[in-house]
């Protein structure tokens, strides 16, 4: 499909190169794309700035990630959203995320609790941001965090919205940004942690190298509403050619806010991507015995179900914690009053939150209250 | 978590428990406030420092300085020291997203909040004089990137750097000890370290070189521990002369607790098996030095409710105690180590056993004497002990040094060997007292057969000066101004002189006790 009447034609194939039309180029196609419509001889081309030695650019806009006015927040062509099925708590910020990638280079499928292998120059894009903000119940983007496989190896950008909401700018110094909105009702405040660079590692590590979390097939094998309709997410990926495949059968995570999902579900996909990248055996946090990671949270030992903690904190909460999780009392739980705190060396996450996040506190305390047993 | 809990009742003390008023939310420091080298109890939150000044009547007076708001607080650790030299501790908060410091302003009434904005995911504080120029410096552990640290400029600013003193890039620096380990004067820095892979949980020892620069040779000394842990702790436990190291787990994932017994030569011979922690598995992220029972033994606490009392030859034996991480020092001026946690003092009971402890002012030296290194020698042998601020993981710590001296009645000579270089020997100190010791006071090659033995404090001083001697009997002094007039003179009757009629300026305070005279220079404000 032409796009548009360009002087210069420029075409794109579907399983080749960019052709221009006074120039000769070899072309070569491939039939392993089935699933592409084959009744068109020509796509859009993607308008992201792609200049790999270049980035990360001084501003958001550069890229061309998105239409104008950026803020809106509307993917050009090439820029696919998604949407994890369990998603992490930002101290309730609301989150856009989107993936690019160049031509001709797709990502392959490692296991359903692994992310995906990306290609060289594929970006993840995050957008952070509020709604109902007050004073005048506005919507207000805080920060775009980008991932970049660059030269083998992924890096971190983050770009700081301004206060007109034109642009965002590369700064990775940490900040704190006070944020009132209006949630449900009900006015609730917090200082929004932007983070300094190397605060990204700390969560988005797997023995030191870097990678992302939430891209996984577990957590992406959904259904998202895209602009053509509702698709599932990792058939479009593979379908837009992101994507060079994936199993029929995926041990997929639920969504913890799902109320008529079972509740025990719920929680372990909560800890999945709240937890499971700092307790894992290749985390941070790995001389802690919780291992928190979705494929592992059936063994109730991985949980802290009946696991006395290393560190007691007993003397700095008001409660009596004496296991990890106790069963049928969430009040002797560690695990309970860490999530239950925004003390700095107590709270859990560690990273990441400032509030804290009281549905979710809800759930896991409803779930142990209901576990059955006792420990020894 | 099983314990061998073997009873020495010998060698234990008692704790009595008393809550105090203690009244912000960040309760972790002792240390000395109003530089009469009593210890107090300090608690701050954002607008107030909280200090529960000990009175030498006894008991706690409450004062309350307000401040301007610190962007940081000492949510993760707490150090004190006299960093800008006025003679009053100032602080410094160790936050999750930075440091922020609380000056104090010279007159002991008020702090000014400086927070210098650096990123830092803050683990042990310490306060130092990192590169030896006789300003204390402030260094702090970062939890995922290499260790931050802000050089005195030499007029009380703050210069950050960040390289150099553990620059592993992803952090996993939890427990900073400076001590000097090889015994040649210089102060070194030993960093336990935690999580992650290998190489990022591996101990690092930086031997001080002498020329600003320091360098980590754990391998070659055997301290390159790789166990998951926050903290160690530092003391000569066997009296030889040397600084050894008890590095305890905060998780037993990579192994168990390791008792590291200095050879004198640099490295070290790890002796945990049949030293009593090969059998306990207890884990926790405090491990700290002090002598309990005041028998010339350092001990050590922290984990799980006990002492570990030292049985003097590399073996220890837990005995329960109300406390696990604590800061310690003397809060009722007994000469016995008492512990503070969470709003509790926990007075020692004490025992019949003898002690003393020192209270060093620095002058070539910063002011606290933070890196000295203090010799006793009595009967027993030998103890030494650096002076040293930020202990453990959290929590801060007396600046006082304190011995126990066991049942021995005399102390043959104390020998304090400054950063500077200077030496000072003090003769035959009294016992079951606290020693006030000036950097260069007590240099050798002064006339010892006709000088007294004296010091005093507060130096620089206000109102009143503190003579301390042996005796007062028969003992008289004259103070002169620096240009030679006699300004004041008098007997000296219970050891106090009222200096506040003096003008500001440097004196010269003479004492006469019987034939022998001695003078000595001090400040007044």
């Amino acid at each position: 499909m032409i796009i548009n009447n360009l002087p210069l034609q420029i075409i794109r194939f579907s399983c080749g190169f960019a052709y221009f039309a006074f120039a000769t180029v070899f072309i070569s196609c491939s039939s392993d794309n089935d699933d592409f419509p084959t009744d068109d001889e020509a796509e859009e081309i993607s308008p992201v700035v792609f200049n790999l030695n270049e980035i990360p650019y001084p501003k958001l806009s550069d890229y061309h990630f998105f239409k104008t006015p950026i803020n809106d927040m509307k993917p050009v062509y090439g820029v696919i959203p998604y949407e994890p099925i369990s998603t992490l708590f930002s101290d309730y910020a609301k989150k856009k995320r989107f993936i690019w990638m160049p031509e001709g280079v797709s990502a392959h499928y490692v296991s359903d609790g692994d992310a995906l292998n990306f290609p060289e120059g594929t970006i993840l894009i995050k957008n952070f941001y509020y709604e109902n903000v007050l004073p005048g119940n506005t919507v207000k983007l805080l920060e775009t965090r980008l991932m970049v496989k660059k030269a083998g190896e992924w890096i971190f950008a983050d770009y700081i919205w301004n206060e007109e909401q034109a642009d965002a700018f590369y700064n990775m110094e940490g900040s704190f940004v006070p944020v009132s909105w209006n949630h449900d009702g009900e006015t609730k405040e917090v200082n929004y942690r932007i983070p300094n660079g190397v605060e990204c590692l700390t969560c988005h590590n797997k023995a030191e190298i870097p990678l992302p979390i939430g891209p996984k097939p577990q957590n992406l094998n959904k259904n998202f509403p895209y602009e053509t309709g509702q698709q599932n997410q990792l058939k479009k990926l593979k379908d837009f050619g992101y994507l060079a495949s994936y199993p029929n059968q995926i041990q997929t995570v639920v969504d913890y806010h799902d109320t008529s999902q079972p509740l025990e579900l719920r929680v372990r996909s909560y800890l999945d991507i709240n937890c499971a990248h700092c307790h894992s055996d290749d985390g941070f946090c790995n001389y802690r015995s919780p291992r928190f990671a979705f494929s592992r949270t059936n063994d109730p030992e991985n949980l802290g179900i009946c696991i006395v903690p290393d560190e007691d904190i007993s003397n700095q909460v008001d409660g009596n914690p004496t296991h990890i999780i106790k069963p049928g009392l969430h009040d002797e739980s560690e695990i309970f009053y860490r999530m239950n705190t925004v003390q700095a060396n107590i709270k859990m996450p560690s990273r990441g939150r400032f509030l804290i996040h009281e549905e979710g506190v809800q759930m896991i305390s409803e779930w142990i209250d209901l576990l059955e047993g006792n420990c020894e | 978590m099983a314990s061998v809990l073997v009873l020495n009742l010998d060698a234990q003390v008692n704790f009595t428990t008393e809550s105090v008023p203690a009244s912000e939310y960040y309760k972790m420091c002792v240390v000395d406030m109003n530089g009469d080298f009593l210890d107090d109890i300090v608690s701050v939150d954002h607008t107030n420092i909280n200090v529960l000044m000990q009175n030498e009547n006894g008991g706690f007076d409450v004062v309350n300085y307000p401040t301007s708001y610190a962007d940081h607080i000492p949510e993760w650790t707490m150090a004190a020291g006299d960093f800008n030299a006025d003679g009053y501790n100032d602080l410094v908060y160790g936050g999750l997203t930075g440091v922020s410091f609380m000056f104090s302003d010279g007159t002991g009434n008020a702090y000014e909040t400086v927070t210098p904005g650096n990123y830092v995911f803050s683990q042990r504080s310490n306060f130092v004089d990192i590169n030896n120029d006789g300003h204390l410096d402030a260094f702090i552990c970062h939890d995922e990137a290499p260790n931050v640290y802000f050089i005195n400029d030499g007029d009380n600013g703050l210069v950050f750097h960040q390289e150099g003193l553990g620059d592993y890039p992803s952090g996993g620096n939890y427990g900073s000890v400076w001590v000097d380990y090889n015994n040649d004067g210089l102060i070194d820095l030993f960093i336990a370290k935690c999580g992650g892979i290998e190489a990022r949980y591996t101990d690092q020892l930086f031997r001080n070189n002498g020329d600003g620069t320091y360098t980590n040779v754990a391998e070659e000394a055997n301290m390159d521990n790789k166990t998951q842990t926050w903290s160690s702790a530092w003391a000569d436990y066997d009296n030889d002369g040397d600084m050894d190291s008890f590095i305890g787990i905060s998780s037993d994932l990579s192994g168990g607790h390791l008792l590291m017994r200095n050879n004198g030569d640099g490295t070290f011979t790890d002796v945990t098996a049949g030293s009593g922690f090969d059998s306990f598995n207890g884990e926790s992220l405090e491990h700290a030095p002090a002598d309990f029972d005041n028998d010339g033994y350092v001990d050590i606490f922290g984990n799980n409710g006990r002492v570990f009392y030292n049985n003097g030859d590399m073996t220890f034996t837990p005995a329960p105690a109300p406390f696990s991480e604590a800061a310690t020092g003397d809060l009722n001026n007994d000469g016995f180590m008492d512990a503070f946690s969470f709003g509790n003092v926990y007075y020692n009971d004490g025992n019949s056993n003898n002690w003393i402890t020192i209270n060093t002012i620095g002058t070539e030296s910063n002011r606290n004497g933070i890196g000295a290194r203090i010799e006793l020698y009595s009967a027993m042998g030998k103890q030494i002990r650096d002076v040293r601020s930020g202990e453990g993981f959290a929590y801060m710590s007396s600046l006082n040094t304190h011995f126990g001296i066991g049942t021995d009645t005399e102390i043959e000579k104390i020998i304090i060997r400054w950063p500077s270089g200077i030496l000072d020997v003090i003769e035959n100190p009294g016992i079951n007292t606290s020693l006030v010791a000036v950097e260069g006071e007590h240099q050798m090659g002064v006339d010892d057969a006709n000088a007294v033995q004296f010091s005093i404090y507060p130096n620089p001083v206000r109102d009143i000066l503190n003579v301390q001697s042996k005796t007062y009997e028969n003992t008289t002094y004259e103070i002169f101004h620096i240009t030679g007039q006699l300004v004041q003179k008098g007997k000296l009757e219970n050891g106090k002189i009222n200096v506040s009629k003096l003008n500001k300026g440097i004196f010269i305070i003479s004492l006469k006790q019987n034939n022998k005279k001695s003078n000595l220079k001090f400040i007044k404000q």
